[in-house]
């Protein structure tokens, strides 16, 4: 995404942002409501990302390098490896438990972003995801959830 | 009590046997993350908050900020030795200090780092009790209205010293101050920005917020960039010992780095790093030989390492003083006081001595023990630099999702923590900073506050904000800092076109 659109998406959300707060009762000038703040913020938020969203268009007409988002190939997959564990682990902790999904996340890591062997993986995933829920749920009495070893 | 009574007073707390330990802990794991490129204070000092519950309010702040100045002695080695910091801070002891190492006085270089820091933050100590007491006083008489200008000062002047573009800081402010009006407003007790969602009614959680920002970041930066292996310099005992001529030549950079520092840190802004590069550059400038900067020389070592030692004591006054954070590492501080419901602000002092007191005390003992840990026992900080990176990185994660998790024990907090990853590693991409978010996300809600106050106050007239003296000089600063360099821009390219 280049630096145009990155400027008009901070200006669609902006602009939805003030939208929203405005459906806020605004109270009076004495007496202000729930949605005077928001909508301040909201104003200026607009404001702001309507000069970044002209500055672009600006730049870009002058043809200026812009940073971006750009990812080289090899480092793309690892991560997505990462993201994908990442969001694994919050979709799977509440039915699957800490243990399970522990494991899989370390063994996951481990195993593709190491270059190692995935049993080396797998055994260092048993031992983090154990000795982690000792020294978390046991020790410092997070109520981390079982899940399917409950 | 007299700073002299409350210094007294706060070393009786901080040599509380838990205070002490705690001190260490926090101190150490500083110095940990200061040593490890990518792991900084503000993604451990957020990670450690949940750890903090158990502990008094004293002890939680003691090892929080122990971690903060911590990290900048830690930062410097990796400088050193290696050539990469481990913080921002520590950029620019690389230009000297790995030239120094590459000459074999590495450890001459450690040991004026270490020094440097020490009475950098020792200096600050004396700082902190004389300006945060003063300052503290005459907070006492502002109202609502001189707190909501100080706040927009400290977030206009942070927006225009943030790294990147300052219309991208601009908009980072506005995206905290948003994100701070998530959840149920205090007073109607209307939901705001929920979506129906239960959860959100209670807000979005700090913490989480800044792991995913800075940790999750950091760790989705270091598996784009692949596996990377440190080339470590040796550094043996003996060679820990600068020469006089070393010491003579370091003397008055300490000096000078620890004042620019303090005072640096005194404003809103990237403290910590800007005093560094002020600091090197006021070095050269008044350096009879100039040239051998970038060269291996010790002034462009000593001076920015007690600079960036200063400014995090500087950084506490504001905080301390005033209750207000104007960087992202006193902003978790404030969260942690305010998660173990302590009221920061000018009464601090008086309703809560031994936090106060404590935490300054403390910061004496911090640097002591800090200067044991960094001089002889360096190479054991530095051999962690051999883990593999992998490994510390899934590590990092885990601890970051129990984290996130055990604040209210709700995946809603997970979602944030990874949401906040996934941006805060795009802004890395787009060059943009994001400590203004941080701030603002913190200071939002006071704000918003004080505004509703001072309305009340003025019975629904806005120009009490321009009324009251000091209220608009707050504001006018604030106007001025942004405004002033693109005027001042535009007047330079008329007078040249004319």
């Amino acid at each position: 995404m280049g630096a145009r659109g990155a400027a008009l998406v901070a200006l669609a959300a902006s602009g939805a942002y003030l939208a929203l707060a405005a459906g806020f009762p605004l109270g009076t000038a004495a007496s202000p409501g729930a949605g005077l703040f928001p909508v301040a913020v909201g104003a200026y938020l607009v404001l702001v990302a309507g000069a970044l969203t002209l500055a672009a268009f600006r730049r870009e007409r002058a043809a200026a390098v812009t940073p971006g988002v750009a990812v080289p190939a090899g480092a793309r997959r690892r991560v997505a490896v990462t993201i994908a564990a990442l969001a694994g682990f919050c979709l799977a902790l509440p039915w699957a438990g800490y243990p399970v999904v522990a494991f899989a996340f370390v063994t996951l890591l481990l195993g593709r972003l190491g270059g190692g062997g995935w049993a080396g993986a797998a055994a260092a995933g048993l031992l983090v995801a154990g000795a982690s829920y000792y020294l978390f749920a046991v020790l410092l009495g997070v109520p981390l959830p079982l899940g399917l070893l409950g | 009590m007299g700073p002299v009574e409350g210094l007294v007073y706060g070393f009786g707390v901080a040599l509380a046997p838990a205070n002490l330990l705690a001190c260490f802990v926090g101190v150490l794991i500083g110095t940990v993350v200061g040593v490890l490129p990518g792991i900084g204070p503000i993604g451990a000092m957020a990670l450690l908050i949940p750890s903090t519950f158990a502990l008094s309010p004293a002890t939680a702040l003691i090892m929080l900020a122990g971690i903060y100045y911590g990290a900048m002695y830690g930062g410097s080695t990796t400088s050193i030795l290696v050539n990469v910091p481990g913080e921002a801070a520590s950029v620019v002891t690389t230009l000297d200090g790995y030239q120094m190492a590459r000459r074999g006085r590495a450890g001459a270089a450690l040991t004026v780092a270490a020094m440097g820091s020490f009475v950098a933050g020792s200096l600050g100590v004396v700082g902190i009790v004389l300006s945060a007491s003063w300052l503290a006083d005459q907070a006492l008489r502002f109202g609502p209205p001189e707190y909501f200008a100080l706040s927009a000062m400290g977030l206009a002047i942070l927006s225009r010293l943030s790294g990147g573009a300052v219309r991208m800081s601009l908009l980072m402010v506005g995206l905290g101050l948003a994100l701070g009006t998530v959840g149920m407003e205090p007073i109607s007790g209307v939901r705001r920005f929920t979506f129906g969602v239960l959860q959100l009614a209670q807000g979005i959680e700090l913490v989480p917020v800044i792991m995913g920002l800075y940790g999750v970041a950091e760790v989705i930066v270091l598996a784009e960039e692949g596996l990377r292996k440190a080339d470590l310099a040796r550094v043996r005992l003996r060679e820990l010992f600068p020469t006089r001529e070393e010491w003579g030549r370091s003397a008055m950079p300490i000096a000078r780095g620890s004042v620019v520092g303090f005072v640096a840190g005194l404003v809103p802004g990237p403290a910590a790093v800007l005093s560094t590069f002020v600091s090197y550059a006021l070095e050269r400038r008044v350096s009879k030989t100039p040239e051998r900067f970038g060269h291996g020389a010790i002034e462009g070592v000593a001076g920015p390492e007690a600079a960036n030692n200063g400014a995090t004591a500087g950084a506490m006054v504001p905080l301390l003083s005033l209750g207000i954070p104007f960087a992202p590492a006193t902003a978790i501080l404030l969260g942690a006081l305010v998660i173990h419901g302590v009221q920061p602000g000018p009464l601090l002092m008086v309703q809560r001595p031994e936090v106060f007191w404590g935490v300054v005390a403390s910061m004496y003992i911090g640097n002591l023990f800090l200067l044991v840990l960094n001089v002889p026992l360096v190479g054991v900080f530095v051999s962690i630099l051999r883990l593999p990176q992998h490994v510390l990185s899934t590590l990092v994660l885990l601890l970051c999702l129990v984290g996130a998790y055990s604040l209210n024990n709700s995946p809603l907090d997970l979602w944030v923590l990874v949401g906040m990853g996934i941006v805060g590693w795009a802004f890395r991409k787009l060059a943009i900073d994001p400590a203004p978010l941080i701030v603002a996300l913190v200071l939002g809600p006071f704000m918003e506050n004080t505004l509703r106050q001072t309305l009340f106050m003025a019975h629904g007239d806005w120009r009490l904000l321009v009324l009251r003296p000091l209220s608009l000089a707050l504001l006018l600063v604030g106007v001025l800092v942004l405004a002033a360099p693109p005027v001042v821009a535009a007047l330079r390219r008329t007078r040249r076109a004319a």
